[in-house]
């Protein structure tokens, strides 16, 4: 009964709604709210969008700025981590000897300390120099200034440096491919070409490397006793040099090194009683097979120079006031270092060496060495040398001898160029 | 007497001709000496007629390695541009050179040396440099050429390098730069679809040089063979990286101009294969041109793959 009297009224409910759906009015009233919906969406989908936009460029930002603050801590890394960035250059190596000579014992021999500072000076020039500690004394063994822009090809330096005399006279000792300075050049032209003076130097515009240097110094050689280096003097009695100095690929693998100096001093006085003019003239050969696929594993040099020197030598060497007579002598190295691996070469040495004051007397050495390259910084090297010495001037320079070296670099340190 | 005269005349003429023909023949373009062949490959990709380039090293140098030989001094003493790697990469030859080369244009810092480094995201910077750590570069690693997003900053660096210098010649550098980059865009998504199954192939490699080039096809390098940078092996250092190898089953051992010994030694005692690969451009007919070099290492790396 209750149900027959509930559909008749529902069915009244759906009529009249269905009647106001159908009728204009709510149609109209309808549609305005169905529109500012679809605004209200409309606003929305707007600052969703927008909102999204600005994620993305605020992603971008991050991105950015994550990406500069990187390159501001590397730059900040970099110059904290590399020290010549704003100071010179600073390295120094140790070179140090456990040797035995059969005619004066043994001996542990600190050769050297070397300290090296190196730095650009301005935009026309830089700087260097090499301090050296050993057992006997601490001195400057160069400190020079070097232009980097001067036209027409040239270069000029100054201050007190290994002259550009020969090639091995360049060399600092602990760069040689074998433990000693060969006796020939000691005693000819002194050691290194260490030198007070100036150079320029011109690099001819040919195809092919070729160098001319002229320099005049006070001297010339680190063990030249024959002038004070502290006093002034006349022009005449100055040295003056000249070399030219040429390079040859022969190959992409193989390579000739040519040079020619000649040092000429005017006038030297040994003594008061002794003096004429001194010409000392060195030819250098070295060359090279650098296999460019495999140098860290093969190569071979070989280097070579002859030296004469011509001046007025004393008489007798216990009095000077005799007058002297021109000598004239000539000697010279020749040596051979071949690469075996990455870490070891061998090589050897010979040494002709006659004396300054008695050139029919020489000394020849004969010098197997074999090198460990522990790292490109950390070197040992074993060499036997035998002296066959006929000069007698120094006990030391005859018979067996045995010398184990050990050096290193600490830092940075390079001879640049000259020393290849 | 006059015959002396007349020989030294011909003999000064003869120079003056040698050097005149010489100057012409450098006046008609501008002279880049590049220190690596890839950076003479862009170069002249950018330049075109523009440019006379040449490449100091030949591309089968090992590039911590090579000789300082004198012939490359007139070279760069003539050089109106230097193009150079950077980061250090030829601190062990170039700074010899370009000291003896009487050239202050292309010297660091100068307009006429272009760093291609210019923002390179270098990676590996050290925090400290010690040579307890072998034979670092401070830095950063060097050789980011062997990633080729990188080539695309280099070749920026070398357009916006020669348009300094030339700025006549600006519109020509971009028109050839941009169709340059288009290349590279194309051969990078090429390389990028054919690198897929290097994706997560563990690598040891000898030098740590090939760290741009892992990062960018997504190699996984779990160790190197030199026991610092530039030190070799020690025999306790391969015995711990063979283990390495073998626990994280390393497929690839990768060289480049080292000695193939090392490789070999550890390929015997693992199941890895050794490649040889190309850490600069030119040392082959294969990888003449950067783009070349590029893909010859990697189809190098995914037949090795295939192989092992």
């Amino acid at each position: 009964m209750v149900r027959s009297v509930r559909r008749p009224r529902r069915m009244a409910v759906l009529s009249l709604v269905g009647a106001l759906l159908l009728s204009p009015a709510f149609g109209r009233a309808q549609t305005s709210e169905l529109d500012s919906i679809k605004t209200l969406v409309k606003n929305l989908e707007q600052q969703l969008q927008k909102a999204l936009q600005r994620i993305d460029q605020l992603e971008k930002e991050k991105a950015a700025t994550s990406g500069r603050v990187d390159q501001v801590e590397r730059s900040v890394r970099s110059v904290q981590s590399a020290p010549s960035i704003l100071n010179p250059a600073i390295g120094m190596s140790i070179d140090t000897t456990a040797e035995h000579r059969a005619k004066t014992g043994g001996d542990f021999n600190f050769r050297s300390a070397e300290l090296g500072i190196a730095a650009s000076v301005d935009p026309y020039a830089r700087a260097y120099a090499f301090i050296t500690g050993s057992k006997e004394e601490i001195e400057v063994e160069e400190a020079a200034i070097v232009t980097s822009s001067l036209p027409w090809n040239l270069q000029a330096r100054a201050g007190r440096f290994f002259a550009d005399f020969g090639r091995l006279a360049k060399f600092h000792p602990h760069e040689y491919a074998f433990v000693n300075t060969p006796l020939s050049l000691e005693r000819i032209v002194g050691g290194e070409s260490k030198a007070d003076g100036a150079e320029l130097s011109y690099l001819f515009p040919t195809p092919f490397f070729l160098r001319g240097t002229v320099g005049g110094y006070n001297k010339l050689g680190a063990e030249n006793e024959r002038l004070d280096d502290t006093k002034s003097r006349s022009w005449s009695r100055f040295t003056y040099l000249g070399r030219l100095h040429t390079y040859f690929d022969l190959t992409d693998n193989h390579g000739v090194e040519l040079g020619t100096s000649l040092a000429f001093t005017p006038s030297l006085r040994m003594s008061d009683f002794t003096g004429s003019n001194r010409t000392l003239a060195g030819v250098d050969l070295t060359y090279r097979y650098q296999p460019l696929d495999s140098t860290l594993y093969q190569g071979f040099t070989w280097g070579s120079e002859l030296f004469a020197n011509s001046e007025r030598r004393p008489l007798t060497l216990e009095d000077e006031s005799v007058v002297g007579k021109r000598r004239r002598s000539f000697g010279g190295y020749s040596y051979g270092e071949l690469k075996l691996n990455k870490n070891w070469s061998t090589g050897f040495l010979f040494d002709y060496a006659p004396s300054i004051d008695e050139p029919a007397k020489k000394t020849k050495s004969y010098s197997p060495f074999l090198t460990w390259n522990l790292s490109e910084f950390n070197r040992l090297r074993f060499q036997y040398s035998f002296l066959d010495d006929k000069v007698r001037e120094e006990k030391s320079e005859r018979g067996h001898q045995f010398f184990l070296q050990w050096t290193t670099v600490l830092g940075s340190h390079t001879h640049g160029f000259r020393n290849r | 007497m006059n015959k002396i005269r007349r020989n030294v005349l011909i003999s000064l003429a003869l120079f003056g001709m040698l050097f005149g023909l010489q100057a012409s023949s450098y006046a008609q373009s501008i002279r880049v000496i590049t220190t690596t062949p890839e950076l003479a490959d862009i170069t002249k990709q950018i330049g075109k007629e523009l440019v006379n380039v040449e490449s100091l090293t030949r591309g089968v140098e090992f590039m911590h390695a090579v000789p300082v030989k004198p012939s490359f001094v007139p070279k760069l003493n003539r050089a109106d541009i230097l193009v150079v790697m950077g980061l250090d990469l030829e601190i062990s030859w170039l700074p010899a050179l370009l000291e003896v080369a009487n050239n202050s244009k292309i010297l660091p810092g100068q307009s006429g040396n272009i760093d291609c480094s210019n923002g390179i995201s270098v990676l590996e910077v050290s925090r400290t440099v010690d040579r307890s750590e072998g034979d670092v570069h401070p830095k950063g690693n060097p050789h980011y050429n062997l990633d080729p997003v990188s080539g695309k900053i280099i070749a920026r660096n070398i357009a916006d390098g020669l348009s300094h210098n030339y700025p006549q010649h600006r519109a020509v550098f971009e028109k050839n730069l941009n169709a340059y980059l288009g290349d590279l865009d194309k051969a990078i998504a090429r390389w990028q679809s054919m690198a897929a199954p290097l994706k997560g192939v563990k690598i040891v490699t000898y030098h740590v040089e090939w760290s741009y080039f892992a990062r960018r096809f997504g190699l996984e390098q779990v160790g190197i063979i030199e026991l610092k940078p530039g030190i070799e092996p020690t025999p306790n250092h391969l015995v711990a990286l063979v283990q390495k190898m073998q626990q994280e089953k390393t497929q690839l051992i990768i060289y480049g101009a080292q000695s193939d010994r090392f490789p070999r030694q550890l390929a015997s005692q693992t199941s890895a294969s050794v490649v040889r690969l190309q850490s600069i451009a030119g040392g082959s007919p294969e990888t003449d041109t950067y783009i070349k070099f590029i893909d010859y290492n990697l189809r190098s790396l995914l037949t090795a793959v295939k192989k092992g």
